[in-house]
C-alpha cells in the first residue's frame, strides 16, 4: 500500500482542488487516469545507484522536494555528490529484502528510528559514525546505534470546532470518551500512537507510558472502536476530518497546520499529550555510497539551515536543539517540541517500539479487525 | 513423423522463453513455499499456527464470507446485464459493452475514493437523504464491510458480465422457443433450459470473481474504514512492517493452492462449456 | 392417446393476417382454412412469408392485423406455450443439456405430469421415433436422423392437436430425406393430427401433402391438392414453381404446358405434323426421360420430356421435328 501512496496522494489532492474548484474536471480526470498509469513506472524507477553520489530513500511526493531543497543542495554544494532519490517508500520489510538480496541499492532510508532499532538488531544496518555525525545535534534519547533522529512528526488529534461549542476536548481522555463527546473518531492503523493514547486516556502518566501495556490499551481502544474508523495514509486522516466522516480523528502532527489553515479553522489540533515521532536516517548494510559519504550526508541533515529548511517545507519539527531554538514565536506552536510544548507532549521510546512492534501491530490489527 | 518434428521443433523454440519462466516465476514460487517452512525456524510452526490462533482463523474466514458474497453479488447483478445485452438490440449491446469497458479503466483507487463521496457520512447519498427528511442521521454505507462489498461487487461487475455475455450469446434462440412451444411459461423456460445451458458461464464467472477477490487489498483497506482485514492487506502488513515473513508465505501457499485448486475445477467445466456451447 | 382422426380439435382458420416488419409486408393479407387432420404444407421460396406464417401460427411473431383461430377460438393473443401445438423447428433445437428422453418428456414435465406417465409416454414415443435404448444419450451422441427423430417425438409426446414442422428435413442427405417422407407421411396417417409443414423443396411438398399453399411475396398464390396445383396452375408462377412448365402466349393469352405432355414426333419432308414444328437445340439423359430443348419459331424454347423406354434412342441435334399435344394439356392461366 505505502509504495501507492504517492500516486493515491495525488488523486486525492486532486480530487480536493476539483471539489474546491481550482481543477478542472478534465484536468482532474486525467490526474486520475494518471495515477493509474504512471504507478508501474514509478515502481520501475528505482534508481540505481553509482558511486559518487548519495540515493535517499524515501516516500515521494512533496518530501522528494523538500529534502532536496533543504539537505540535497547544501550536501552538494559542499561535496560536490548529487543526491538522487527513490520514493518507493522504506518499510522495514523493504530493506531487509534489499539487504538480504545482496543488491542494495538506496544509501539513507528516511526511516523510522524504531527500525534502526529493529533491523540494526538482526544486522541489516550500518552503524551511524558518532564521530562525523553528531549526538549533540539531535535529542539525546534519540542517538542510536544505527540511526539517528534528524526530524520529529508526531500522533495529535483534531476535533471539529462547530461539534460540542464551548467545551471542546483537550486530552485524549476525552478523545475516548463517547459519553461527553458522542461521535465518531479515527485512529492510526498500525498501533502507532494509538496505543500509547489509549493509555494516557485511560490514566497513565505520560513519564510511566513505557513498557506499553498492550492489553490495557486495547480494552480502551476496541471499547469505541464501533464508532471509530482507522486510516493508513495521512491524506486517508486528513479526508476523514474534513469529509466529516469523524468529529475527532486521530493526524500525523505536522499535518494539522494544513488543515487548520485550509479549513478557516473549523478543526483545531490539541497538542496537549501529542506523541513525538523520531523520524530516523538509517543506513542499509552494504550501501553502494559508501559509509564516508554517507554520513557526511547525514551530518549536513543536522545542520540548523537544512532543519529549519525541513520544518518549513513539511512542517516537521527539527530534533537539533539550536534549531529549534531559532524556530519564530508565530511557528512555535506548531513545532511539537517548541518550548510551549514540550511539557504537554510525550516522546516516543522507538526501543521499545523496535522490540516490541511487530507483536503490537499485530494485536492492534486482531483487536479493530 | 513430420509432425512430430514440427512439434518438437515447436519445443525447442519456446524453450528459452520457457527457461525464463521458470526462473522468473518457479524460482520465486519455491521461495514462498521455502519460507513457510524455515522462517523463523525449520518446521510446520508457521501452519500449526492455523490450529494454535484463532485470529488467523477468522483471518482466513472474513475473507472467504467476503470472497464468498462479493461473488454472489457480483455474479447474480452481473447475469442481470448480461441477460439485458444479450436480448437487448445490436446498437443498444454495443454501447453497453462500451460502458462495461470504460470501467475497467477506471483505477480502483479512484473507484474507491468516488464511492467515500457517495456514501461517505457527508456524502452524497446520506445528505440527500438528510436533507429530504428521510433519515435523521447519516447510514453507515462505508468504512465497513457492507462498504467492501459494495467497492468490491462494482470492481467484480465486469468480470463476471463478460463469460456471461459469452454463455448467453451461444445459445440458439430456438431452444428457448421450442421450450415455450412445448408448454413452458418463460419462467419454466429459464430455470429449465436457460438457466442450465449458461451454468458453465455462471461457474466461469463465479471462479474468476472469486480468484480475483481474494487478492483484493486496496478496497478493503478503506472502505473497511481499517475493520475489514483481509488476508491480502495482512499479508503484505506481515512482510512489509512486522517481517514475519514465514506467516506471510504460509498464507501465501494457502492462498495460491486454494487458487490451483479452483482453477482445476475450472478448467474441468470450461471444457464442458465447450461440450454445450458447440451443441446449442 | 393420439389425437383422433379428423374428428378431434385442430381445424384453423385464417382470416386477413397481415404482418409488417416495420415497412416490410412479411405477410399480406392471407385467408386460409386449414381442416382438421389435414397434411397442409406452405411451399414457397425463401422470403415468400412462409416461416412468418408458421410462426405466427405457433405464437413467437405477434400478428400485426387479422385473426388466427383454432376450432373457432381465437388463438392471435395467446401465448406460444397455451396454443398446445408440437412443433418441429429447422435444425430441431432440441435441449442440449437433456438426454433424450427428458427432452421427449420435457412438454408432460411442464405440464406437471405424474412421473410414472412422464415415463410411460416417453418409453412410447421412443418405440414410436424407434429410438429404443437411447433414452439416457444426450443429442450431441446422436446421427442427424436420429436427432431428427428425437424432436419429433418430443413435439408429439403431450398429443397436440397441430403439428407445425418448419423444413424439418433441411439438415438430412438425400437418400435419408426421401426415407424419413415416407415415415411422416405413415405417421401423419396413424395420428391423425393436422400437420402444417413448410418447405421450399417442391419434390417434397408433392410427395407428402393432402393441399400445398404456394406462397409468394407474403401472398396465397394458389391452394390445392398436389394433383390440382400441378395440372390446373392458375399463375405462371405457380405453374413454374411446382414442376416445370412451357409457357404459350397469343392473343394476350398464356397456357401452361407440362414437358412431359407433349409428344415429340420426327418431320418428314414437308409436313412437320402436330402444332408446332422446330429443332432440336439440346438433349439431357436422365436415366427414365429425355429432356430435349426444341427451338421453335413461333413459342420460343420448348422443353419436351421423351420417355426413355419409348425406345428410338436419341435423337440428335439439329432434328426436325413435330410438337403437338392433347387439348386439355395446355392450360389458360389467369382465369
Amino acid at each position: 500500500m505505502h509504495d501507492k501512496q504517492f500516486m493515491r496522494e495525488t488523486a486525492v489532492e486532486a480530487a480536493h482542488a476539483f471539489r474546491a474548484g481550482r481543477l478542472g474536471r478534465r484536468s482532474f480526470l486525467a490526474i486520475c487516469g494518471l495515477a493509474g498509469v504512471t504507478l508501474p513506472s514509478v515502481l520501475a524507477g528505482r534508481a540505481e545507484a553509482a558511486a559518487g553520489e548519495i540515493i535517499l530513500w524515501n516516500w515521494g511526493g512533496q518530501s522528494e522536494e523538500c529534502h532536496g531543497s533543504a539537505i540535497g543542495v547544501p550536501f552538494t554544494a559542499e561535496t560536490g555528490m548529487p543526491l538522487r532519490f527513490d520514493t518507493s517508500g522504506p518499510l522495514q520489510g523493504k530493506i531487509k529484502e534489499m539487504v538480504d538480496s545482496g543488491n542494495v541499492t538506496a544509501d539513507v532510508c528516511d526511516g523510522d528510528l524504531f527500525d534502526a532499532v529493529a533491523l540494526g538488531a538482526s544486522g541489516h544496518l550500518e552503524p551511524i559514525d558518532y564521530s562525523v555525525v553528531s549526538k549533540e545535534k539531535t535529542l539525546p534519547e534519540y542517538a542510536l546505534e544505527f540511526g539517528v533522529s534528524i526530524i520529529l512528526y508526531g500522533y495529535a488529534f483534531m476535533y471539529d470546532t462547530e461539534a460540542w461549542g464551548e467545551n471542546p476536548p483537550r486530552d485524549w481522555a476525552d478523545f475516548f470518551d463517547l459519553e461527553k463527546f458522542p461521535g465518531q473518531r479515527s485512529l492510526y492503523k498500525w498501533a502507532n500512537g494509538a496505543l500509547e493514547a489509549a493509555l494516557m486516556a485511560d490514566g497513565v502518566a505520560p513519564e510511566a507510558l513505557y513498557p506499553l501495556d498492550i492489553d490495557r490499551a486495547l480494552t480502551r481502544i476496541t471499547a469505541i472502536r464501533d464508532n471509530t474508523i482507522y486510516w493508513g495514509s495521512g491524506s486517508e486522516a486528513h479526508d476523514m476530518i474534513v469529509n466529516g466522516e469523524v468529529s475527532m480523528g486521530m493526524v500525523w502532527q505536522n499535518r494539522g497546520r494544513a488543515i487548520e489553515e485550509r479549513t478557516n479553522g473549523r478543526y483545531r489540533m490539541v497538542m496537549n499529550q501529542a506523541i513525538a515521532m523520531p523520524g530516523a536516517y538509517i543506513v542499509p548494510k552494504g550501501n553502494p555510497g559508501g559509509r564516508e559519504a554517507v554520513m557526511k550526508f547525514i551530518a549536513v541533515s543536522q545542520s540548523v539551515e537544512a532543519q529549519l529548511g525541513l520544518f518549513s517545507c513539511l512542517g516537521m519539527t527539527p530534533t537539533n536543539p539550536e534549531a529549534i531554538a531559532r524556530i519564530t514565536p508565530g511557528d512555535a506552536p506548531w513545532a511539537i517540541t517548541s518550548a510551549e510544548n514540550r511539557p504537554r507532549i510525550v516522546l516516543n521510546d522507538p526501543v521499545w517500539w523496535g522490540q516490541n512492534g511487530d507483536a503490537a501491530v499485530n494485536a492492534f490489527l486482531e483487536a479493530i479487525s | 513423423m513430420a509432425a512430430l518434428t514440427l512439434r518438437t521443433s515447436g519445443w525447442l523454440l519456446v524453450l528459452p522463453l520457457l527457461g525464463l519462466v521458470v526462473v522468473m516465476f518457479a524460482g520465486p514460487l519455491f521461495n514462498i513455499f521455502w519460507l513457510s517452512f524455515t522462517d523463523p525456524g525449520p518446521g510446520l510452526s508457521n501452519y500449526t499456527a492455523l490450529a494454535e490462533r484463532e485470529s488467523l482463523r477468522r483471518l482466513l474466514w472474513v475473507t472467504l464470507r467476503i470472497c464468498a458474497l462479493t461473488t454472489l453479488f457480483s455474479v447474480v447483478l452481473g447475469y442481470c446485464i448480461a441477460y439485458a445485452m444479450t436480448h437487448a438490440g445490436e446498437g443498444a449491446r454495443q454501447k453497453m459493452l462500451l460502458l462495461l469497458l470504460i470501467s475497467f479503466w477506471i483505477s480502483v483507487l479512484v473507484r474507491t475514493f468516488a464511492w467515500i463521496m457517495i456514501l461517505g457520512r457527508n456524502g452524497l447519498l446520506n445528505n440527500g437523504l438528510m436533507s429530504a427528511g428521510l433519515i435523521s442521521a447519516p447510514l453507515p454505507f462505508v468504512r465497513n464491510e457492507l462498504g467492501v462489498l459494495i467497492g468490491m461487487v462494482h470492481y467484480m461487475i465486469p468480470y463476471a458480465v463478460l463469460p456471461l455475455l459469452g454463455a448467453m450469446r451461444a445459445i440458439d434462440g430456438r431452444v428457448m422457443a421450442a421450450s415455450r412451444n412445448l408448454g413452458a411459461s418463460p419462467a419454466q423456460t429459464f430455470w429449465r433450459i436457460w438457466l442450465p445451458l449458461t451454468k458453465p458461464g455462471v461457474i466461469a464467472a463465479s471462479l474468476l470473481v472469486f480468484i480475483l477477490s481474494l487478492g483484493f487489498y486496496v478496497t478493503p483497506a478503506i472502505l473497511g474504514g481499517g475493520k475489514v482485514l483481509m488476508v491480502a492487506e495482512y499479508i503484505s502488513v506481515q512482510v512489509l512492517i512486522t517481517l514475519k515473513w514465514g506467516t506471510a508465505a504460509m498464507l501465501a501457499v494457502l492462498i495460491l493452492v486454494s487458487v490451483l485448486a479452483l482453477l482445476a475445477l475450472m478448467s474441468r467445466f470450461m471444457k464442458l462449456s465447450a461440450a454445450l456451447g458447440g451443441r446449442a | 392417446m393420439a389425437a383422433g382422426t379428423g374428428s378431434g380439435p385442430g381445424g384453423i382458420s385464417i382470416r386477413a393476417l397481415v404482418k409488417h416488419y416495420g415497412t416490410f409486408e412479411a405477410v399480406a393479407g392471407i385467408d386460409l382454412e386449414i381442416r382438421r387432420g389435414e397434411f397442409l404444407t406452405l411451399l414457397g421460396p425463401s422470403g415468400s412469408g412462409k416461416t412468418t406464417l408458421l410462426m405466427m401460427i405457433a405464437g413467437f411473431q405477434d400478428a400485426t392485423s387479422g385473426d388466427i383461430r383454432l376450432d373457432d377460438r381465437s388463438i392471435v393473443a395467446m401465448p406460444p406455450e397455451k396454443r398446445n401445438f408440437g412443433m418441429v423447428f429447422q435444425g430441431y433445437a432440441l435441449f442440449p443439456h437433456m438426454t433424450v428422453a427428458d427432452n421427449i418428456g420435457y412438454a408432460l414435465s411442464v405440464r406437471g405430469r405424474p412421473r410414472a406417465e412422464i415415463a410411460a409416454r416417453v418409453a412410447e414415443m421412443l418405440e414410436l421415433a424407434q429410438l429404443q435404448g437411447m433414452g439416457a444419450r444426450l443429442p450431441a451422441q446422436l446421427s442427424g436422423g436420429q436427432q431428427q427423430r428425437v424432436a419429433l417425438a418430443r413435439a408429439l409426446a403431450f398429443s397436440p392437436p397441430v403439428l407445425l414442422l418448419d423444413e424439418p428435413l433441411g439438415a438430412l442427405d438425400r437418400k435419408l430425406r426421401i426415407e424419413v417422407q415416407e415415415q411422416l407421411k405413415e405417421l401423419h396417417r396413424r395420428l391423425g393430427t393436422t400437420f402444417i409443414y413448410v418447405t421450399h423443396d417442391q419434390e417434397e411438398a408433392l410427395s407428402m401433402s393432402d393441399r400445398i399453399v404456394i406462397m409468394r411475396a407474403g401472398r396465397v398464390e394458389q391452394v390445392g391438392t398436389p394433383e390440382e396445383l400441378y395440372s390446373r396452375p392458375r399463375t405462371e408462377f405457380a405453374a413454374s414453381f411446382l414442376g416445370k412448365s412451357n409457357f404459350l402466349r397469343r392473343d394476350g393469352k398464356v397456357w401452361a404446358l407440362r414437358p412431359e405432355k407433349i409428344d415429340l414426333s420426327v418431320a418428314t419432308g414437308q409436313a412437320t405434323g402436330g402444332r408446332l414444328s422446330g429443332r432440336i437445340l439440346s438433349m439431357a439423359y436422365f436415366g427414365s426421360v429425355l429432356k430435349y430443348q426444341v427451338e421453335t419459331a413461333e413459342q420460343g424454347q420448348i422443353e419436351v420430356d421423351v420417355d426413355a423406354w419409348r425406345g428410338g434412342g436419341a435423337l440428335p441435334v439439329g432434328t426436325a421435328v413435330g410438337l403437338d399435344w392433347s387439348e386439355q394439356a395446355a392450360v389458360l392461366l389467369g382465369s
